[in-house]
């Protein structure tokens, strides 16, 4: 690798830097920091050419891993380099190449410049160690779980993975706004790419396109923001913008503070972070995404695309800052509280333990932008890093259920999984993933959960409009959560042990995601005939306990992802306890970028900050909080206990059924899902559908009507002329020839 | 070198012509690739760094004395990379038609060759008449081409492209026949051109800045209905469709590739520097017209049924951006839009060629018929998805570049309030509405590619199946060989340099855009000088003294 390290930067250095040099004050980065994201696009490459020559083997995820792997070793090298294993002093830029660079005159603002150039701070690698880190185990947990695609789609699914990984990086780690645009997309492309993995399935298709969609719809607010940025500063690199956006000045040197730009350009960039991060109203995207291979979930729906908002709005925050009404923050910090409560109440009702996780995931993503909204980027940052691992844990033991149940995910279906033969680990790595999540006491999902939630009592309502609300609706949410995550495990994990297969068992195995470990060569024949096949062979869909089905435990990688996963996200607590004075590690990376919030002392005044202690019931919110978030934690898990496992005899049933008459309609609403999807359906989709039909038949008649109208009225005239239309290209070519050679006459005649 | 480049394809094409019917091919081949040779040493002889001035310059004069006929030919870096765009896909046209055409190759093959030396000559004209006959001659090939190779409706579809386009182009005639009226009769004689009778565009060009506003309008009106029309800008583009449906592959390959573009081309070459007091003036209302056609055509093509449909009304709405970041009258839109002709040349081009070869398979271009053919044809499906997310404008791929200078030119322009903004006639609200049109587009090419591509397989009866082997139907057996299901070894080697040059353009467009700083800001001279003075004739003069020190 230092061979490469060497050799790349002299290839790459060839290039001059260019006349637009960085801002002097960020030094610059070590160039084979480059490496971080062409090592992941080189494996994407490998991989391409993998399926050009058609390799039936690993091979592509033996590559896609060492390459993450080393991806995540050169992050790791330029982390310790620039000063860690703490925080990096500073910010420093490493040019890659020249990208976009297009100039109109030599006064500030007057030249487009966008490079291939990384922007390396603490904030850009702490999420990058846990992208590349996660990405390289989930790549090994992946060459298990999709090996039923091996010589099929196995090259492709590895190709889209790594190329993922390269835009990822290149949206985090960029340093400037058109290269964190070539990411946001790019992750979206991946995204849409690996949701539509099975391409043959229409439901895959139509959620691809869903998620790309309304991605799009907050890419333009992400590109209004850049315009407007620009035309504001007169650039879009991090390094000037910041130093502009610290003095609190525009590219001309006027004030910021009180202009419209201060509120208009976080607003923007709110509408992009709510686009990818799934947040209301366009969270709609992201349980559809489900369809795609699960390892594709939990990399990229769970743990790292769509905390891509999240990071957007850490990055940008000294311009959310600028705006003294805090207008976009007020909005971040409701929008977060709501979707976190409407996708915990969906979340509940849910059978599809997948889909639980999913609205899980929208609704920890709600805590995140909560926690930007109320002023603690630490908050969100950690959450971020907590929920990353414990979600990976979740999906990937959720992978592991489809997998071995030939793509069963229905909690009446599943029970006691956790205790049959080899399925020790996933139950375990199961159990600590739901303690996280449910914020059980000491884990690390219950201090990064804290840390959010006591903010939201610290923030005064006068700098952000209805803080301490936000907290209440974020407490209630937490019991929804430790509910519904503890009624996955109690109804698949433990109790009586009993399944039904899926509706995968029987098919060709390389159907689906995963088929039931039948051996290869069973399903050679056409795919569309195996699924007509299966149809015919199994009206039901199920067979009651399986009689000729056999659970297909995890293998070795599978379940040595899995414990490394586990272990690494209680060791994720840990991190909270170095690093005090700054609320932990995570907090001593944020605390050491631009994404540092000065306090609201230093934001507001002496006044303010005596106020800002706050309060929650009349005690410190930082102390009241462990306590009552652990018990609000332990009430739900409590319930879940007493509803989904006390008494259970059989999967299907549990004594919450019960509970249901008295709710009325509102658990069937809930399972489907508040009628969102219908409403937009409605109510957007249909419009536009019908307005587009009106277009074109304007088009037809109105538009091209008149045209042939006017075409029409010579046809008089044209009867006389007839004899020399006479469809003789010759005649047409000679009589213009003709025309031409007259009025050239003419005007020379005239002359 | 101009000239030599623009006689290899009409000696190709009477070498086609006159040669046996099994030669053509080979003949009509080898004249391509040397006239994308010919391209290719054009660009490296040109000096992309004075890529403002018009060089190569050579001049023949067919009248002698005042008001004789000449052909100038010359060229700057704008238009030196049009034409290695018409060069580039001139090989792949007669490549990518081996198979499609099988009936008269000679007449096909003659006239395909013959297509792309007026399309060249209109890149390469430094006075009107060569300009004018250029153009007007594009449409004599492209009409045979449509009216003999097309599809069931080609007879109505190659009229109505040609009076279409004709009827426009003789209104832009009739306005640059009024400047060289004006220049010879209305203006002194200052012994550089005016006051007597030339063509020469810049003598023309510098006269017709001296006409009255109104004058300038209507010779602004004048020249827009035909660019306009060949553009084609919304609400004259109802020829377009017609003429891709029924237009063979290789016809509507070179129609988006590079006809189209000979609109846009005539936008900037001409409206902008010709007429500039009336483009300021109007700009807005062209502006309004282009947000209006990019969502209004992009919303008609999600409701499509035949996939050349679709993406021929695509190439309506992509070129609203087009012409859009042309009339932000600022560097950065200027550029983009010429970034745009170029990369709307290379990705919708390449889109033709890939539902050509859908076509030349199953005969159909419905999507009621098609589906799901990425499990038959993978390599072709990863073609398709390539070229389509270009199309959308993905970053990294070529089609982003442009499109976001383009919406960032538009924003900029008139955006005073800040240090990155410039003067101009548009504004936030035109880049902002027309960038949903990056919604749109998204919407139509997904649900496109969703419904052809990816989905449950579905082929027309008699087609494909469960044996899988070739499509050896009564209906393939005329063509030459039977294609195999899969692409074959030349439609993949079509397609490979358009998507490498996709990718380069994405990832390393500086190479395109460092050369175009000069020239565009040449052409934005007379624009920015009629802006920002109050006496427009000064500034003018100040900017003709700066341009001659350049």
């Amino acid at each position: 690798m230092d061979a490469i390290a060497t050799i790349l930067p002299t290839f790459l250095a060839a290039e001059p830097a260019g006349a637009h040099a960085p801002g002097a004050q960020v030094g610059s980065g070590p160039p084979w920091a480059i490496l971080i994201p062409l090592l992941p696009l080189l494996a994407s490459a490998l991989c391409g050419v993998c399926a050009m020559l058609r390799v039936k083997s690993k091979a592509p995820a033996f590559i896609v891993v060492a390459m993450l792997g080393a991806s995540f070793l050169a992050t790791a090298a330029v982390w310790l380099q620039g000063g860690g294993p703490g925080p990096m002093a500073g910010a420093s830029v490493a040019h890659g190449w020249d990208w976009i660079q297009f100039a109109w005159g030599d006064g500030p603002g007057q030249a487009l410049i966008a490079n291939f150039s990384l922007y390396l701070d603490s904030l850009t690698l702490l999420w990058m160690l846990f992208v590349t880190g996660l990405a390289t185990l989930i790549a090994l947990y992946a060459s298990e779980y999709m090996s039923h695609d091996v010589g099929q789609g196995y090259n492709r699914f590895f190709a889209y993975f790594a190329l993922f990984v390269f835009a990822m990086s290149c949206l985090v780690m960029g340093d400037n706004l058109l290269m964190l645009f070539l990411g946001w997309e790019g992750v979206g492309l991946c995204s849409y790419l690996l949701i539509g993995y099975f391409y043959k399935k229409p439901s895959a298709v139509a959620a691809a396109k869903k998620a790309f969609i309304v991605n799009r719809i907050g890419d333009l607010g992400l590109v209004l923001g850049v315009f407007t940025t620009f035309v504001t500063f007169g650039t879009i690199e991090y390094a000037p913008l910041f130093e502009m956006v610290g003095a609190g000045v525009d590219g001309s040197g006027h004030a910021l503070h009180g202009s419209w730009q201060a509120t208009w350009i976080p607003i923007f960039f709110m509408i992009g972070a709510f686009g990818k991060s799934a947040q209301l109203p366009l969270y709609v995207w992201l349980p559809d995404a489900m369809e795609g291979p699960t390892p594709v979930s939990a990399l990229i729906h769970a743990a790292t695309m769509v905390t891509a908002g999240v990071y957007l709005i850490a990055r940008m925050y000294p311009i959310f800052l600028l705006d003294d009404a805090h207008t976009a923050l007020t909005i971040v910090a409701w929008t977060g509280a709501l979707t976190a409560l409407l996708a915990a109440t969906i979340g509940m009702a849910q059978f599809d333990i997948k889909r639980i996780m999913a609205y899980s995931t929208v609704s920890q993503l709600g805590y995140m932008f909560a926690g930007l909204g109320v002023l603690t980027t630490t908050g969100a940052a950690f959450h971020v890093f907590t929920h990353a691992f414990f979600k990976a844990t979740l999906f990937l033991c959720c992978g592991a259920v489809m997998h071995g149940f030939a793509g069963q995910l229905d909690l009446r279906k599943l029970s006691g999984v956790a205790f049959m033969k080899g399925w020790g680990v996933v139950g375990v790595a199961m159990l600590v993933g739901c303690l996280n999540l449910a914020g059980f006491p000491f884990t690390a999902g219950y201090f990064s959960k804290d840390m959010i939630l006591a903010e939201t009592f610290v923030t005064p309502g006068s700098v952000i409009g209805g803080a301490s609300m936000v907290g209440w609706i974020l407490l209630l949410t937490a019991g929804l959560t430790a509910y519904y995550t503890f009624r996955v495990f109690f109804r698949v994990f433990v109790g009586p042990q009993m399944y039904e297969p899926g509706e995968e068992h029987g098919h060709a195995p390389h159907r689906h995601d995963h088929g039931p470990g039948h051996p290869p060569g069973h399903g050679e024949h056409d795919l569309a005939d195996a699924r007509d096949q299966a149809q015919k062979d199994e009206p039901g869909g199920a067979h009651p306990h399986g009689h000729d089905f056999h659970p297909h435990a995890p293998g070795l990688a599978i379940n040595a992802v899995l414990a490394i996963l586990a272990v690494a996200s209680v060791l994720a607590a840990l991190t909270y306890f170095i690093h005090k004075p700054d609320h932990g590690w995570v907090g001593a990376m944020v605390h050491h970028s631009t994404a540092h919030f000065g306090g609201l002392d230093a934001h507001h005044g002496d006044e303010a900050a005596h106020a800002s202690h706050g309060s929650f019931l009349g005690l410190d919110p930082h102390k009241a909080m462990y306590y009552v978030s652990a018990v609000i934690g332990m009430v739900g898990i409590f319930v879940a206990w007493l509803l989904h496992y006390r008494g259970r005899t059989g999967a299907a049933v549990a004594p919450a059924d019960r509970l249901l008459g008295a709710l009325g309609p509102i658990p069937r609403w809930a399972q489907q899902k508040w009628f969102v999807d219908e409403l937009y359906d409605f109510v957007i989709v249909k419009p536009l559908w019908a307005l587009s039909n009106v277009f074109h038949v304007i088009d037809k008649l109105i538009v091209d009507g008149l045209v042939n109208l006017a075409g029409l009225t010579p046809r008089g005239l044209g009867a006389g002329l007839r004899p020399s239309q006479n469809g003789l290209l010759h005649s047409y070519a000679a009589g213009m020839a003709g025309g031409i050679v007259f009025i050239l006459l003419v005007v020379w005649a005239v002359s | 070198m101009l000239l030599a480049t623009l006689l290899i394809p009409v000696v190709a094409a009477l070498a086609v012509a006159a040669a046996p019917a099994d030669q053509a091919r080979r003949i009509a081949g080898a004249g391509s690739l040397a006239f994308f040779g010919a391209t290719l040493i054009l660009g490296a002889m040109f000096d992309w760094s004075r890529s403002a001035e018009f060089q190569m310059a050579s001049w023949f004069a067919l009248s002698a004395g005042e008001g004789g006929v000449t052909v100038g030919l010359a060229v700057d870096g704008v238009s030196t990379m049009l034409i290695l765009l018409t060069g580039l896909l001139a090989p792949l046209c007669v490549f990518g038609s081996f198979t499609a055409v099988s009936d008269r190759p000679r007449t096909f093959f003659a006239w395909l060759i013959a297509l792309q030396a007026p399309m060249a000559g209109v890149f390469m004209a430094r006075d009107i008449i060569t300009f004018y006959f250029c153009f007007e001659f594009t449409l004599i090939p492209m009409f045979v081409l449509i009216a003999l190779f097309g599809s069931s409706n080609r007879r109505a579809a190659s009229v109505k492209f040609f009076l279409y386009t004709f009827t426009g182009s003789m209104m832009t005639l009739a306005g640059l026949v009024y400047i060289v009226w004006f220049n010879a009769t209305r203006l002194a004689p200052d012994g550089a051109g005016a006051g007597a009778w030339t063509f020469a565009i810049d003598t023309l060009m510098r006269a017709s800045r001296s006409m009255s506003g109104s004058e300038q309008a209507w010779v602004l009106l004048a020249m827009m209905a035909g660019f306009a029309v060949k553009t084609p800008l919304f609400p004259v583009h109802t020829w377009l469709p017609l003429a891709h449906t029924e237009a063979p592959t290789a016809g509507s390959v070179v129609l988006a590739g590079v006809l189209l573009k000979l609109g846009t081309y005539g936008l900037y070459r001409f409206v902008l520097p010709f007429v500039p007091e009336a483009v300021v003036a109007w700009a807005p209302l062209i502006g309004v017209i282009c947000v209006i056609g990019i969502l209004y055509a992009g919303l008609i093509c999600w409701v499509q049924r035949d996939v050349k449909k679709l993406v021929a009304y695509s190439s309506v709405s992509h070129l609203g951006f087009c012409v859009l970041g042309l009339f932000a009258l600022n560097a950065v839109g200027s550029a983009g839009s010429v970034l745009y002709m170029i990369n709307h040349g290379l990705s919708t081009g390449a889109l033709f060629f890939c539902i050509g070869m859908i076509y030349e398979r199953y005969h159909t271009r419905s999507m009621q018929e098609l589906g799901g053919l990425a499990a038959r044809m993978p390599v072709w499906a990863f073609f398709m998805v390539f070229f389509t997310l270009s199309s959308v404008g993905l970053p990294g791929l070529n089609g982003f570049i442009g499109e976001i200078m383009c919406l960032m030119g538009a924003f900029q322009s008139g955006a005073t309030w800040g240090v990155g903004g410039t003067s101009g006639p548009l504004g936030p609200w035109f880049g902002g509405v027309a960038a949903t049109g990056m919604i749109v587009s998204a919407i139509y090419l997904l649900y496109m590619v969703g419904k052809v591509v990816f989905g449950p397989l579905k082929e027309p009866h008699g087609h494909g199946g469960a044996h899988g082997h070739g499509h050896g139907h009564a209906k393939d057996a005329g063509a030459h060989g039977a294609l195999p299901v899969d692409l074959s070894k030349r439609e993949i080697a079509v397609l490979t340099p358009l998507a490498a040059l996709c990718l380069v353009l994405g990832l390393y467009p500086v190479i395109a855009l460092r050369p175009l700083e000069a020239p565009v800001a040449a052409n934005l001279a007379a624009v920015e000088a009629v802006r920002s003075v109050v006496a427009p004739a000064e500034a003018l003069a100040g900017v003709e003294a700066e341009g001659a020190g350049r």
